[in-house]
């Protein structure tokens, strides 16, 4: 021991106001560490998306404004009375997509940052940050500024979009306190029992509230009303109420910011039962596999079913689509839309870099015996399976209120879709996972298989090619004979399948399988 | 004399701008143990990746067992068995699962499960083999590694770091391993930077420095104060 006069003193803590401010600039630090590390081409792919970003934002915000039949016709009308609905389904959205990614994405995974003194309100805000990075918030954003520039009209324009800009940050930051305070649950006692019982709940609630017709009422009587008319007041030139409106607003804002704060201390003191329960989990042995392709299939499922965040994300990903889908009663016709966005969003979870699952793992596995080929195709059924659940559990909850039985087009049209948008994200994802590998852990529930920005890319990628597959399909549900959409379906389906055997050739390349392998492998 | 069982000639690997082996030369009879020392980065991992068939060769003929790397990767990789420096383990997999999936690759003989079992007490891994190995602590993984590489008897072992961070009974089963291995005349190849244990595992060193061999001698010579010395001067 050596003792000092000031031994017995207590530490001096800084108060919260100076740990607030060192958070902000903890965050602007770490912005400037991610910034710093995009190079060459993937700096000039970020700010390429920022400029687009940008763009596409403003045209929404703005072009609608003009279009014909702007503020006055029925149509108009109607959107106005629909925006309400908007806003609520904005924030339940993003709320469930924050809880499905256990908080929402790090601005340092926790692995990296262990060694470094990042606080949870950092933490908190970082994650606030990169919430936007997702291609679902996104055209949420941009559809609802679109629907209120032509519900509401160029005059006075700016203080509308306005107050939605100020609801869009709102609702993220109430979402993300949400998420922080189901995920404090979730570490406490028997707390994932609860979560999980709480879904259920909620997804029944909402079940019975579409099986009996209630919610268009209850949406009638969304708080999100006085968003609408705060930014009535703005386009109307009632100045008074509309800054009062605003600040209102913003002071909501900064409860929630704050909250989630608050929150997510109290998450960070306790320890992630799940993932901890994972990583310490025992497996009861199962007999040798018949052959090595199943070997190789069987170790793939395994690193898939056994990850917290892939668990999570996957049953998220088959049951939203759906229910949104029963909820609005989209008819048989309109069917051949949803595999496309459930298959984009199942890539998403691990296939845009199908090798990140065997982490460090991939030196060894490389050192097998055994053919390349044989290794990417167990992949590729892997993926495909995964995509291939989570579209037909999507499809069943959607066709239980998509009206009278489906006639034998439609039934050919969702048949097509699902064959073709499988293999086209199959096909795309297998050839960015072999052209574009990253280092990630998919150990926390956190954890996604790529960079926050390169999944902007990768999820604005493919939605936009699953749309416009699935709007093929649309047409031909609406056609006489089955046959078109099987025509159809042809030239796309031996379009992917040419893309995933080009890429099988490449991954059996040496050169490129050993970069895959160290790249996947260097943690 | 004997065909060597590992036969590394003029090797060179290139990562773009970076040459991280510069005409490297090595040789390992059946039945010998040669430990690559040296500095960081001076080239003993990627040879061992070369080796074991993850990084394939920019020039140079690699050798396993009589097979050629590069025109025969997977006659060569039948023939070696790879701990690699880092992980090495499939996060969500149990040692278990890593066992089966090894020995349905390389179609071992029924009965291969008692060997498994065997190895898996040797190296204290008994209590937790059905548990998933993103849980294993570090020791716990590099022993694991190390079984898994000398689990089909592989006429070439290649041990990259097979001691860092593994307790002193660990040690003791991978000198076990590597005893076996001689004994039954496969060829050793361990790289490390732990010089005693590299001195005590194997009867040659081959010392490496920007990715070529700078010594090679017998390894009691880097043995004791005086041997340490010698390697110091060597690596610098």
């Amino acid at each position: 021991m050596f003792p000092t006069s000031t031994a017995d003193a207590p530490p001096v803590r800084p108060g919260v106001v100076t740990e607030a401010c060192r958070s902000v600039r903890d965050v602007r630090w770490l912005i400037g560490f991610r910034v710093a590390s995009l190079r060459g081409r993937s700096r000039r792919g970020a700010k390429i998306v920022v400029a687009v970003f940008v763009l596409l934002s403003t045209s929404a915000a703005v072009i609608p404004a003009f279009a014909p039949g702007n503020e006055t016709s029925a149509r108009a009308q109607d959107i106005v009375l629909l925006l309400p609905t908007l806003f609520i389904a904005f924030l339940i959205t993003t709320t469930l997509a924050i809880v499905g990614a256990g908080g929402g994405r790090e601005l340092l995974p926790r692995d990296e940052g262990v060694g470094f003194p990042v606080s949870p309100t950092t933490d908190h805000l970082g994650a606030l940050l990169l919430a936007p990075l997702n291609v679902a918030w996104m055209v949420q954003a941009w559809a609802m500024f679109g629907f209120t520039a032509y519900a509401l009209g160029p005059t006075g324009l700016w203080a509308a979009q306005l107050v939605v800009a100020i609801w869009l940050v709102t609702a993220t930051a109430i979402g993300q306190a949400i998420a922080w305070g189901v995920e404090w649950v979730r570490r406490g006692r028997g707390g994932v029992l609860i979560v999980r019982a709480a879904g259920i709940i909620l997804a029944l609630g909402a079940a019975i509230l579409v099986a009996t017709h209630q919610v268009t009422r209850v949406f009638d009587h969304s708080p999100t009303l006085q968003v609408l008319l705060i930014a009535l007041r703005g386009r109307d030139g009632q100045w008074l109420a509309w800054i009062t409106g605003s600040l209102a607003l913003t002071c909501m804002l900064l409860v929630a910011v704050c909250a989630g704060a608050w929150v997510n201390h109290a998450v960070a003191r306790r320890q992630p039962r799940e993932e901890l329960k994972e990583a310490g989990r025992s497996v009861t042995p199962r007999a040798t596999p018949p052959s090595d392709f199943a070997a190789l299939v069987r170790t793939d499922r395994a690193s898939v079913w056994r990850s917290v965040p892939l668990r999570r994300g996957f049953v998220v990903l088959a049951l939203l689509p759906g229910l949104v889908s029963a909820a609005g009663r989209l008819e048989w016709a309109m069917l051949p839309i949803l595999p496309g966005l459930v298959a984009a969003g199942g890539a998403l979870l691990f296939g845009v870099n199908a090798w990140c699952l065997d982490s460090t793992g991939a030196l060894w596995r490389d050192s097998l015996p055994v053919a390349p080929e044989k290794v990417f195709y167990a992949r590729v059924r892997v993926l495909l399976e995964i995509l291939l659940i989570a579209m037909v559990t999507a499809l069943v909850v959607a066709g239980l209120r998509a009206g009278s039985t489906p006639t034998a087009a439609e039934l050919a049209s969702l048949l097509a879709t699902t064959v073709v948008v499988s293999l086209q994200v199959v096909a795309r994802s297998m050839h960015w996972s072999v052209r574009r590998p990253y280092a990630m852990d998919l150990k926390s529930s956190r954890g996604t298989p790529a960079p926050p920005s390169v999944m902007v890319v990768y999820s604005s990628y493919l939605a936009l090619t699953c749309t416009l597959t699935g709007m093929v399909f649309t047409i031909t549900a609406q056609a006489s004979s089955p046959l078109w959409a099987l025509l159809w379906a042809v030239p796309f389906a031996l379009a992917a399948i040419r893309r995933i055997v080009t890429t099988a050739g490449e991954w059996g390349r040496p050169d490129v399988r050993a970069w895959v392998v160290s790249t996947v492998a260097a943690r | 004399m004997s065909t060597p069982a590992v036969d590394v000639r003029d090797l060179r690997v290139q990562f773009g701008a970076v040459e991280a082996v510069r005409g490297l030369d090595l040789s390992v009879p059946p039945g010998g143990s040669t430990a690559l020392v040296g500095r960081n980065g001076a080239g003993k991992s990627t040879t061992m990746r070369v080796l074991a068939g993850v990084i394939p060769p920019t020039a140079g003929t690699v050798l396993v067992n009589g097979y050629d790397v590069r025109a025969h990767p997977l006659d060569a990789k039948r023939q070696a068995g790879y701990c690699p420096d880092v992980g090495g383990l499939i996060p969500r997999a149990t040692p278990w699962e890593h066992l089966q999936l090894s020995a349905r690759l390389r179609q071992l003989p029924a009965g291969w499960d008692e060997r498994a079992r065997d190895l898996l007490e040797a190296f204290d891994l008994g209590a937790a083999m059905h548990r998933v190995t993103s849980g294993f602590s570090h020791g716990m993984g590099r022993r694991m590694s190390v079984l898994l590489a000398a689990f089909h008897d592989p006429q070439v072992l290649l041990l990259d770091e097979p001691f860092d961070g593994v307790d002193p009974l660990g040690v003791e089963a991978t000198m076990n391993v590597v005893a076996d291995a001689r004994s039954r005349g496969a060829a050793v190849l361990i790289s490390t930077h732990l010089l005693e244990l590299a001195v005590q595992a194997c009867d040659e060193a081959v010392v490496l420095r920007g990715g070529q061999v700078v010594a090679a001698a017998p390894s009691d010579q880097l043995s004791g104060e005086t041997g340490a010395q010698s390697y110091r001067a060597l690596l610098s």
